[in-house]
């Protein structure tokens, strides 16, 4: 090769590197009227599409755009008919519904009460969504007519039509289910306004309308959901207007989208409740005045402001404000040295204790032990904070091995027992989510009362009383509640937040 | 030749042997339930404990093993990931092409960029330019790859608009992975070539090459760099080995779904197929790429040819 081409082909290609990038730059307004295509950045990739398979929100988020249940509850909260025309609770244990008639699958079928049938007694059959739906007794399902059905559940359960509404209740296709087998996660088929194109693992799922929807036509016909794990990067792509949504705003990122013209950021206070826990069993935690005397020793309202810089809400009780029966006017604590120190020689403790603290390694709760540990100290308590990665986290705190930690719990449903049940009652101690190891017979029994007692003033003060012993007994302290931070153009209109983490993106418009 | 790559192929089996062995046993001591995470805190214990059944993580620590080797041997079968229910083989299948694109772009850059500035600081030994490449070499080699990457988004992406900061669907996508990504390579094989060339370029032959009076560039590029070419070589093979088994940081700051994102998820959901597999075809594209450096040594020192019989 002579010099001279040599300095040809390079003059060539720095042209047309130059070209590529200048290419990148064009950008500009996004023409709203004839925007067809939403596409979306959440944080993690659906670890699956099949309903049954697992209980995460990335594949709840996605599920909810392809399938649909036979219930969704209304804007009041209240449970109303989706895929179901009607429905009745017959008596304590049995549920009759019957199905809306016409509706098509997306591939083709119509959906019959055999598909209905089908898909909850898989649901009562899975682990992955036994919590929710564990309790229905797959052997009592009764088809009576060509669109009603009735099912029992192993107990009366008063909360259970807020499970229905979860997409681990959606309804499959039979056909569908049975011909992919092993590959239905992969092959998803429900009723939903979008339907499933491609999934690119780990990158993104792609889906497009589905035209004979039974419901409202979205007013898009493509929707792309991508997983972008980091946080900063979901921003980047949402100002340079790679994406029109962003999921989980990261709070350092939180003033930069409210300052730009183009982007508006929705908020809500999710269902999750972080918690300080203590083993209850074990000493000096089994006793109620040091626990008294911790909370005494927290300014709760700094803690979770420095760690969440102002995502999330303050905590005051063990449940999230959007739950039934939230009580909001249940002992209160404030910060008072003086009298932390005084409970804790009062439990003969007088120069404190050496403790140690556990959390994952989620940044905003090594933060928050971190503040923790230091306000400790003016108490005399001497808190060694200590680091687990996840699943040994689990692990250990199933057995019983903690003395503090810091952990969340969400509430999956709008309904009480779901909030509470996990983490208090003597059924779930230690591996089933009552990390505390809390046992209180009053209590318990009162959480077996309020599943079966029909909603009615007495299952509020079934629940009220619940809330007041939490507040007395402190088995742990709430500290805070997430928050929903979802980033979008300013052309994305009737976004709709749940307080779950997943939510009804086929709702959106386009508009000025 | 053909025996030299049968015996070095069979070679391979007593190494994966031993991986697998070994990541069974690392898997296993670990803590940490595998079903106890693929359901939530939330499940109740009688589904986890369903679950644990069904998956075989009741059994023995040997028997365990067993059947895993079994189904590997016999079956030719990776088995089912734990999380997705779907065969570890297609997950692998579908995360390894962006490794390989990532890994193959990022050694790419750094074997245009690394050995220039490596013939160019050894000829020009102890210029300024020798010093201030050298210099940089040693900055890249030092720089997290997370924190370059971060930088170069926010100057490539953020304030020039120029390149997307996420994804890897086209050649535009690639630029800023493969330059953070290849940027300690680049620093490595430009340290390499540059001493590999000053050890040549004192050797008799280059002084005879010189005395013919050759053109000093025929002299720096024919004589000296060919018989440079094995260290640097073995360097860049290393490099894309290494690169291979995935980029964790740079998969997930630039959003590349690569097979090292999914063995480290895998790893902490403790999916012990999933962790299997990756860590098995890692090891045999490690040891494949190794074997073929080896054989381009022949390709390029006729010495070495004798040897492979």
């Amino acid at each position: 090769m002579s010099k001279q081409t040599i300095k040809k082909i390079v003059f060539v290609l720095t042209v047309a590197l130059m070209l590529t990038a200048l290419a990148g730059c064009g950008g500009g307004q996004t023409d709203v009227t004839e925007k067809d295509e939403l596409i979306v950045a959440t944080a993690y990739d659906a670890k699956s599409l099949d309903p049954h398979a697992v209980n995460e929100v990335a594949a709840s988020n996605v599920m909810l755009q392809i399938y649909n249940t036979l219930v969704v509850l209304d804007e009041n909260g209240e449970v109303v008919p989706s895929l179901a025309e009607s429905f009745e609770q017959v008596d304590d244990v049995t549920y009759k519904f019957t199905i809306r008639k016409g509706v098509k699958f997306h591939n083709g079928d119509e959906v019959t009460v055999e598909d209905a049938v089908f898909s909850l007694q898989r649901a009562a059959t899975s682990p992955a969504v036994a919590n929710l739906f564990g309790d229905i007794d797959p052997d009592s399902f009764e088809i009576i007519d060509d669109t009603s059905f009735t099912f029992q559940l192993k107990g009366a359960n008063t909360g259970f039509l807020y499970n229905l509404v979860h997409p681990g209740a959606s309804i499959l296709s039979k056909k569908a289910v049975e011909e992919a087998g092993d590959n239905y996660a992969m092959n998803p088929v429900g009723t939903g306004p979008f339907k499933f194109v491609d999934w690119k693992k780990g990158d993104r799922i792609e889906l497009e309308r589905f035209e004979d929807y039974f419901g409202e036509k979205p007013a898009f016909s493509k929707m792309t959901i991508r997983a972008i794990p980091e946080a900063t990067n979901r921003t980047i792509e949402l100002e340079s207007g790679g994406v029109d949504v962003a999921y989980d705003i990261s709070a350092n990122d939180v003033d930069r989208i409210e300052e730009n013209e183009d982007l508006r950021l929705n908020r809500l206070v999710d269902n999750q409740t972080q918690y300080l826990g203590f083993n209850n069993q074990k000493e000096p935690f089994n006793d109620k005045r040091v626990r008294h005397a911790i909370r005494y020793a927290l300014d709760i309202p700094a803690i979770v402001d420095a760690a969440w810089k102002g995502v999330g809400d303050v905590a005051i009780g063990p449940m999230s404000p959007n739950i039934n029966y939230f009580k909001a006017d249940i002992k209160q604590y404030e910060n008072n040295i003086e009298k932390a120190k005084e409970l804790l020689a009062e439990a003969g403790y007088p120069d404190g204790f050496k403790t140690k603290l556990w959390t994952n390694e989620r940044q905003e709760r090594i933060d928050m032990a971190t503040i923790i540990q230091s306000q400790l100290k003016e108490i005399g308590i001497e808190v060694e904070v200590e680091i687990l990665e996840w699943g040994s986290y689990l692990e250990k705190l199933g057995n019983g091995e903690q003395e503090m930690f810091i952990i969340g719990w969400t509430g999956q449903s709008s309904d009480p027992d779901l909030a509470l049940y996990g983490p208090l009652s003597e059924e779930t101690l230690g591996a089933g989510a009552n990390f505390s190891f809390f046992l209180n017979d009053r209590v318990n029994e009162l959480l077996l009362q309020g599943r079966r007692t029909p909603d009615s003033p007495e299952r509020e003060a079934i629940y009220h009383e619940i809330q007041d012993i939490f507040a007395e007994e402190l088995p742990w302290i709430p500290l805070c509640h997430g928050e929903a931070v979802v980033g979008t153009q300013n052309y994305v209109k009737n976004l709709e937040l749940t307080p779950f983490g997943f939510h009804p993106l086929y709702k959106i418009t386009f508009g000025e | 030749m053909i025996k030299y790559i049968a015996r070095r192929l069979l070679m391979l089996i007593p190494v994966l042997l031993g991986v697998t062995f070994i990541v069974f046993t690392m898997m296993y001591i670990t803590p940490g339930d595998p079903a106890r995470l693929v359901l939530g805190e939330s499940a109740p214990e009688e589904a986890v404990e369903a679950l644990r059944e069904e998956m075989g993580l009741n059994d023995p620590f040997l028997v365990q093993y067993f059947n895993y080797m079994k189904n590997l041997i016999v079956h030719r079968d990776l088995g089912i990931s734990y999380v997705t229910r779907q065969p570890v083989m297609q997950e692998i299948v579908a995360a390894f092409p962006s490794t390989l694109k990532l890994a193959g772009s990022a050694v790419l850059f750094a074997i245009i960029l690394g050995i220039p500035i490596g013939i160019i600081s050894a000829v020009k030994k102890y210029s300024i330019f020798d010093n201030v490449t050298m210099a940089f070499a040693l900055i890249g080699i030092s720089m997290p790859v997370f924190w370059l990457g971060l930088l170069l988004i926010l100057l490539f992406s953020v304030k020039l608009k120029m390149l997307p900061s996420s994804g890897y669907a086209s050649f535009k996508h690639m630029i800023l992975p493969a330059v953070s990504l290849g940027a300690q390579s680049v620093a490595i094989i430009a340290r390499m070539t540059r001493s590999s060339m000053l050890e040549v370029s004192g050797q008799d032959y280059i002084r005879t090459a010189r005395a013919k009076g050759q053109k000093e560039g025929t002299v720096v590029l024919k004589h000296a760099f060919r018989n440079a070419l094995i260290p640097i070589s073995t360097s860049v093979g290393l490099q894309f080995g290494s690169l291979l088994g995935g980029a964790v940081l740079t998969e997930t700051i630039f959003s590349i779904p690569g097979i090292g994102r999914l063995m480290v998820d895998s790893i902490k959901m403790r999916d012990f197929p999933l962790v299997q597999g990756s860590v098995l075809v890692i090891s045999v594209a490690f040891c494949i790429v190794n074997l073929l450096v080896d054989l381009y040594y022949a390709y390029i020192d006729p010495r070495v040819k004798t040897q492979y019989k």
